[in-house]
């Protein structure tokens, strides 16, 4: 009896404390905004938050237009998707090589892993914007594609390999004695498995692959971070303009992650399940 | 998976049949289509040069900005260690308000563009944050000999100013992630650990310096490595608010001296040995800690 009401009390404590934590960081925050509109003050800053909702939509008679940094969100997004998709063809095919018999694809394989992680993603767009573009004849928007996917690619080879492994031995071992071949093996019975424990890490990477797209705004893509930056030299409303930048790619980022822990648990769930 | 090395299969004829059709095609655009003419001999000119009128050999631009990478990655890589200890150990810790000060931090930065949060950084912070440290008084007032042991540490004295935002930002954000590689090492530790100590009648305290901890740090050293190296990755988006680093001066070379190609695939190489070596370097390291630790004590 004594017991369990020295825990009640012990939990009241617990939740009394916990309240007031949360009330102390809501006032960190607000010192911290206020700290932020003071030295904006002291700039003589000029606010003009009411400017921004044009650069995202317009309603107009024809109804809703997007501007241009929803116009800027739709290239990033379409930027990501292409990339994506070839990072995919890129990582599968690098995976699978490593995994070969062949020692020419093996060598291949490794070479385009080592040099793609052991370099900067800034100096592999350059090398790409600047060397291979002009050679083959690219445009940037293409450029930046190729970039954003040999880039990715790479670790996409490292998920799809862990993936691959994370088979059971005994499956190849029984698709072997079913008489498959190896091409059957890998499409009927290793992949189909492999993508249960490799679906999580991926949607992570196309979390990753947002991110680093804003970096081809160097190369003048017209992307959200660089219909940002162009605003921002036309109307010098860099306080405003920036958080809403940061906020879009929050927005879209963070409902990645909610999605990729919610694929997780998921599939985890499932995986258990079934065996 | 039974494997036969060393035999030539088709396989290898295929890839080796698009590779050598690839590098024939570039070179054939290079040269014929490009009329690229390649000059390797102004590069190593880049790293150092002749002085003549001090009549002694100088760093040139690019060995400048390998040096300022170098000077980066440490000092940055000790602060971001820091701010990542301090914030890991907010994340797990038993006062609410520290938890979502460590949550809103991580979150906020590993959710951000590296790019935007640079250039938020740079807009925001450093003009305000550097003009309050005053520090080119300070350098004015400083003495020679002070001033020559800084510039090996810092670099030179005129560009401090450019160094240490560009150092405070990559510690600002490589600290998010070393914060999640410390929280994850520090929760790794088997719960039985904090019920032992607590049972020989510990504090939290003394059981967090003197049973967890030393166990956390073996499940942290390697990926803390493997963060040194992403922060030297990382280092060349500094470049992109004129840090001047050595993506800085690749760029800066490219287009003074039109040799666009040279230039690009020598800075490339530059990262790539630094990176790799050092990834090589810290995988011996682990192997030898592996094997130490193994042995009973």
């Amino acid at each position: 009896m004594r017991l369990s009401a020295d825990l009640k009390r012990r939990q009241a404590g617990a939740r009394w404390r916990a309240a007031f934590d949360t009330l102390a960081f809501s006032l960190l925050l607000l010192g911290l905004g206020w700290l932020l509109v003071a030295g904006a003050d002291a700039l003589h800053y000029n606010w003009q938050w009411y400017r921004v909702p044009q650069y995202l939509y317009r309603l107009e008679e024809g109804g809703f237009r997007a501007g241009p940094l929803l116009q800027g969100l739709g290239v990033t997004l379409e930027l990501s998707a292409l990339s994506l998709l070839l990072a995919l063809i890129f990582g599968l095919t690098a995976a699978l090589l490593q995994r070969s018999s062949s020692w020419a694809g093996h060598a291949v394989a490794r070479v385009y892993v080592e040099i793609v992680r052991n370099t900067p993603m800034l100096v592999q767009l350059y090398l790409v914007y600047f060397i291979l573009a002009p050679i083959l004849g690219m445009d940037r928007f293409a450029a930046a594609v190729l970039a954003l996917a040999l880039f990715e690619g790479a670790y996409a080879a490292e998920i799809f390999r862990a993936g691959i492994e994370a088979v059971p031995q005994g499956q190849w071992e029984a698709a072997e004695a079913l008489g498959l071949s190896r091409l059957a093996v890998y499409r009927h019975v290793i992949l189909p498995q492999a993508v249960r424990v490799v679906l999580p890490p991926l949607t992570g990477l196309g979390v990753s692959l947002i991110k680093h797209s804003a970096l081809v705004s160097v190369i003048a893509v017209a992307d959200l971070t660089t219909e940002g930056r162009n605003l921002i030299a036309e109307t010098f409303m860099t306080f405003e303009l920036w958080f809403t930048v940061a906020a879009l790619y929050l927005a879209l980022t963070t409902s990645l992650s909610l999605l990729v822990g919610w694929l997780e648990r998921r599939l985890a769930v499932g995986g258990a399940g079934r065996h | 998976m039974p494997r036969s090395k060393r035999r030539f299969g088709w396989l290898d004829a295929l890839v080796l049949a698009v590779i050598f059709g690839l590098t024939g095609y570039l070179i054939y655009r290079v040269q014929i289509h490009f009329h690229y003419r390649w000059d390797w001999r102004l590069i190593p000119g880049y790293f150092m040069r002749y002085d003549a009128e001090r009549g002694h050999w100088a760093l040139n631009l690019l060995g400048q900005g390998v040096l300022m990478t170098l000077r980066l990655a440490v000092w940055s890589g000790l602060l971001a260690g820091l701010i990542g200890g301090l914030v890991g150990l907010c994340r797990i810790s038993s006062s609410v308000f520290l938890r979502l000060l460590g949550r809103s931090y991580v979150e906020l930065i590993r959710n951000m563009p590296p790019l935007v949060f640079i250039f938020i950084f740079y807009f925001f912070i450093s003009g305000q944050l550097l003009s309050a440290l005053a520090i080119e008084n300070r350098i004015a007032n400083a003495a020679p000999e002070t001033l020559r042991v800084l510039a090996i540490l810092f670099g030179p004295p005129e560009l401090w100013l450019n160094f240490l935002s560009g150092a405070l930002c990559l510690a600002l954000f490589e600290g998010a992630y070393v914060a999640e590689i410390v929280r994850a090492g520090i929760q790794a530790v088997p719960i039985a650990q904090w019920e032992g100590a607590a049972a020989l009648g510990l504090h939290p305290q003394q059981t967090l310096n003197h049973v967890i901890l030393p166990q956390a740090l073996r499940t942290v050293v390697p990926p803390l490595a493997g963060q040194f190296i992403s922060l030297i990755k990382d280092s060349s988006l500094v470049s992109l608010i004129s840090i001047q680093e050595m993506t800085f001066s690749g760029n800066e070379l490219a287009v003074s001296s039109g040799r666009v190609f040279e230039v690009w695939l020598t800075v490339a190489a530059l990262y790539f040995l630094l990176c790799s070596g050092l990834s090589r370097l810290f995988r011996r390291l682990e192997r030898r800690l592996d094997r130490h630790g193994r042995q009973p004590h």
